[in-house]
């Protein structure tokens, strides 16, 4: 009984309680999440419509020493396999993706201990004056403290420096579960939940936009994840910076994580999470449904439960690739995967403006 | 339940009441943007069939050769004798492939022109043999039309041969879909719908269940689909021989029919198991088969009407060589934990669907007949989970300490009162029952030397008829268990069944058996008293609240109910042919308070037992309860 008025709470619009989100988490059967989280999801972005961005996910360089368990991307310096582009080689990289319409780059790399902070300053300053169809959306919150150490500056003076190069965007990686708890455990040397907070807010403060993003699916338990999610709410409810919510479920090939947690965690719980994101996060715009990680026919089920957006492209990728969980789609391949799930296919930009809608024919099957 | 799609609201209202959906119903289904409302449709209608369970069995595939004769368009599997990949299994390499966990051996392959028809009966009848835990479900339809025209024996004559070798059921293969437009287009080489019915209705007419499936996501539309269904539903009205319906999603592959990478849409694989939840409202299970279906899908179908995931399989080639993504084997473990997931409880059953392993605490036996509705109607389940279960199975499944609380049939009760404490509610007649019936060609006093055909279900009826035979009647004859689902009653002089079966049966009759007999009655005109069939029992070792709790419950749920049962029941009844007054009248002929009277009627029917066991009879009953 408790769970239906919990579920009747968040319909009306009210916001749920911590207490109440776990009790939710634990108990709610997955339809009725479900349904809850579609009513709230077509409040929020009516009509029978699903976002997509055209975009790439390359890597400037997998050097990095912070050796988190659960990560099958990095090598640490001088090790074989690792590798670190120069600007132009990644400027030549963005102009043939930009050539292929992409609209948006999501770059990332591991945090190199060594690269010199001009060098970040050049890729941004580089890529809107010379490839400006292509958005920057650069740079985890690790890599931005990584930076400030490098550099001797505050994060605060990083982001401003990336400002005046040019970055408006930043992705919402490095959060994995922002409960200090699992971090310690699953990232030692990553920085806690509150690094990953202030970088956040001070990001909003100057005017990014960023997505959120969380791991689950390996050490953590109810608790830890309504604890992230309370997070985001928290600096969504001072900033009003997070575009979207991006939940992907942990993939512990080839990570030494693998020994503890052998299996992927299953669709079904991927879906509660989408739900019961939407549900927590009331003041998101924006649940995004990662098929990439997930898997094509996940992602979806997840735009049934919850989820309005479809995420990217990705003409390239290769954090998920490094973990054996090869996924990659086309824009055609993707408008049809929308489209047979029922939804009109509308192309966006980074921050969310519809460039097209693709309509999807009549029958939805 | 909130359905945004006002479409589908008069579905709901239909389906509520009981009534069937039409074609244009299941259109609106099949068409709705409300993917969840559906889901929450057919997941209801699951629950009501089958509780929370979700079944997996411990099988294994065999393919015994890939060679066939025939060339179906879609198929990667077969090869022609002499090609590189063709290969064929003796009976040897098929037996090493099982191994002793093995419940369910599924054997379908190619259509060699050259094996002779022993060859056949002997890969049975050697399984059989050398694993008797193992049952053989074999040989699709388009199969047993290959032995029927190659050997030159009607369908019936191949299936009799069969069954006598061991066989228990047959896959539902070789459907495709039932459309000549269809058949002409992809499949014109297999035996279309006419040929599939007659072989699956004359293998119910033997008392083989069997199951049935849908090739969907080539070239046919949604209302060939929906009109294959419509035809599965009239035949299961007339044989009852379907055990589960098993849509499969179409693999392109290398094909040509559709380009490789153009699966079938995550959400119209979930729609299709529901709406044939919905459709198919005279068959037990729908089975999400996770091989085909990607284990993506499956893990979300169980709560979308699906109730069976398949098995541990084995090598799955035909899936497999055409591109399906998952791994040939997942283990047992990855089932449970699949099911686990989706908030179900996995049941590990065997080829009839009878459970054999629960894994999961706080489960209640569910009686699935109309006399134990009042318990249920109003039953709020709070920490419990529900398991539909015979009561026999419901007896076996407390012995080895996997079911937690149920309704329990009188004799496994009184077999494990040291585990087992009673609740204060149970299911005695007043005089008569009208569901435990003796259906006979023979009166109580030619029966002597006679063979009875017991229905699987029951533990306590079958003493209640020992003991009317033995020690009313002072006649002797043999017991012989049906199984579940459809059997060949012919062969016996008397049957005994129980439960809607004996009430459907009593109403509409049992073909050849004239006499009726109702057991209860019998009892009451001899002792007078009432019969105690069943009592709700849990087991001892759960704290003390949580018999408090699930009497409480109990006692809320039979409140609620006040004297109206016809409208709690009346859909059920409907079902099995009652109008709503004879069900009214059936279940006030019930006493659900064990009470003295029904004490007393315990104790004497004991002594009988007790008699009965001392001078040696019966005792090849009383094993299993
Ligand atoms: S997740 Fe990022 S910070 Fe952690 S080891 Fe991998 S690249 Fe380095
Ligand atoms: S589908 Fe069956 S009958 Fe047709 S060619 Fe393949 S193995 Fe033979």
């Amino acid at each position: 009984m408790y769970v239906q008025d919990i579920l009747a709470k968040a319909r009306e619009g009210e916001r749920i309680t911590r207490e109440e989100g776990i009790e939710l988490y634990r108990h709610a059967e997955l339809l009725d999440l479900a349904e809850a989280a579609n009513e709230i999801r077509f409040r929020k972005n009516p009509g029978q419509q699903v976002t997509f961005v055209v975009d790439t996910n390359p890597n400037y360089s997998n050097v990095c020493t912070i050796d988190c368990i659960f990560c099958a991307f990095y090598r640490h310096p001088g090790e074989e396999g690792e590798y670190t582009y120069t600007v132009d080689h990644m400027i030549g990289k963005f102009k043939e993706s930009a050539g292929h319409g992409v609209t948006t780059v999501l770059l990332q790399g591991g945090v190199h201990p060594s690269l010199p902070f001009d060098y970040y300053k050049e890729l941004v300053r580089r890529t809107r004056k010379e490839v400006p169809e292509v958005f920057p959306h650069f740079f985890s919150t690790s890599e931005i403290i990584g930076m400030a150490h490098g550099a001797g500056m505050s994060t605060e003076q990083v982001l401003r420096e990336l400002w005046d190069a040019g970055l408006r965007s930043l992705p919402g990686g490095g959060a994995e579960i922002l409960s200090d708890r699992v971090k310690k455990k699953i990232s030692r040397l990553k920085g806690t939940s509150a690094d990953w907070a202030g970088v956040m807010k001070q990001a909003h403060r100057i005017g990014y936009k960023t997505t959120a993003t969380m791991m689950y699916g390996h050490l953590e338990n109810e608790e830890d994840v309504v604890e992230h999610l309370e997070l985001v709410r928290q600096i969504q409810d001072e900033g009003n910076g997070f575009t979207a919510f991006i939940p992907w479920s942990f993939k512990p090939g080839n990570t030494p994580l693998e020994k503890i947690i052998p299996h992927y965690a299953t669709p079904t719980r991927y879906l509660q999470m989408i739900a019961f994101s939407r549900l927590y996060l009331d003041n998101l715009p924006h649940i995004q449904a990662s098929w990439f990680s997930e898997g094509k026919k996940t992602g979806q089920m997840a735009l049934h439960f919850g989820a309005d957006d479809f995420g990217g492209t990705l003409q390239e990728e290769n954090v998920h690739a490094a973990a054996n969980f090869v996924n990659t789609t086309s824009t055609e391949e993707c408008v049809r995967l929308i489209h047979d799930a029922g939804f009109s296919a509308a192309q966006r930009t980074t921050l969310y403006e519809i460039l097209r809608v693709i309509p999807t024919a009549e029958v939805a099957v | 339940m909130n359905i945004r799609d006002r479409k589908l609201a008069p579905i709901w209202d239909k389906i509520q009441q009981g009534q069937r959906l039409t074609l244009a119903d299941g259109l609106a289904l099949y068409t709705t943007q409300d993917v969840i409302a559906l889901g929450r449709m057919a997941n209801e209608v699951q629950q009501a069939k089958s509780g929370d369970a979700v079944y997996f069995v411990l099988n294994q595939k065999i393919e015994h050769t890939n060679i066939c004769v025939l060339s179906c368009k879609f198929c990667d599997f077969a090869a022609k004798k002499g090609d590189e990949r063709a290969y064929e299994m003796t009976t040897e390499d098929v037996l090493a492939k099982l191994t002793p966990e093995i419940r369910e051996v599924h054997i379908t392959g190619g259509m060699p022109p050259d094996w002779p028809w022993e060859r056949y009966l002997d890969l049975v009848r050697t399984i059989h043999h050398r694993l008797p835990e193992a049952d053989v479900k074999a040989f699709t339809a388009v199969e047993i039309d290959f032995f029927h025209k190659k050997f030159r024996m009607s369908i019936e004559e191949v299936l009799r041969q069969l069954q006598a070798a061991g066989l228990k059921t047959m896959p539902g293969g070789g459907a495709e879909i039932f459309s000549e437009r269809v058949r002409k287009l992809l499949f014109n080489q297999k035996i279309g719908a006419k040929g599939w019915f007659d072989v699956h209705s004359t293998a119910h007419r033997l008392g083989i269940p069997t199951n049935s499936t849908m090739l969907y996501g080539h070239v046919e539309t949604l209302e060939e689909r929906l009109i294959h269904m419509i035809k599965l539903r009239d035949a299961q009205d007339e044989t009852g021989g379907f055990l589960t319906f098993i849509p499969l999603a179409f693999q392109p592959g290398e094909t040509g029919i559709k380009p490789r990478n153009m699966f079938t849409s995550a959400i119209d694989d979930l729609k299709t198991i529901a709406v044939s939840r919905l459709m198919l409202d005279n068959f037990p299970h729908i089975k999400a088969y996770w091989v085909m279906l990607t284990e993506e899908v499956t893990s979300v179908a169980l709560n979308f009407g699906a109730d069976d995931i398949d098995g541990t399989v084995g090598g799955e080639k035909i899936a497999h060589d055409a591109g399906a993504t998952s791994p040939t084997t997942i283990a047992k473990e990855k089932l449970i934990q699949m099911i686990r997931d989706a908030g179900k409880i996995p049941v590990e059953r065997d080829v009839y669907y009878n459970p054999i392993h629960v894994y999961a605490d706080n489960v209640i036996g569910k009686i699935p007949y109309l006399n134990s509705v009042p318990f249920h109607a109003h039953l709020e389940k709070q920490q419990f989970r529900l398991l539909p279960v015979v009561p026999r199975r419901m007896g076996v499944l407390a012995a080895q300490g996997e079911l937690d609380a149920g309704l329990f049939s009188l004799m496994d009760f009184l077999r494990l009162e040291d585990v087992l404490e009673p609740l204060g509610w149970c299911i005695a007649t007043r005089d008569q029952v009208k569901s435990v019936m003796l259906f006979s060609k023979e009166g109580w006093r030619d029966l002597e030397g006679k063979t009875i055909g017991i229905t699987d279900d029951t533990a306590t009826s079958v003493q209640l008829l020992r003991v009317l035979l033995e020690k009313k009647y002072h006649v002797h004859a043999t017991f012989e268990r049906l199984h579940a689902g459809v059997n060949d009653c012919s062969r016996f002089d008397a049957v005994l069944l129980i439960g809607d079966e004996a009430l459907r049966h009593n109403k509409a009759g049992l073909d050849g058996f004239e006499l009726v007999f109702d057991l209860a009655s019998e009892w009451y005109e001899w002792q007078k008293l009432p019969f105690v069939f069943a009592v709700w029992a849990i087991r001892k070792a759960l704290p003390e609240e949580s018999r408090r709790d699930l009497a409480g419950l109990l006692e809320r749920s039979l409140d609620a109910c006040g004297d109206d049962f016809a409208s709690i029941a009346g859909t059920h009844g409907r079902r099995i042919g009652l109008t709503e007054a004879e069900t009214q009248e059936y279940l006030e002929g019930f006493n659900y308070k064990l009470g003295e009277r029904e004490q007393e009627a315990i104790r004497v029917f004991r002594r009988f037992q007790a008699e009965l066991a001392a001078s040696g009879v019966g005792n090849g009953d009383s094993r299993e309860g």
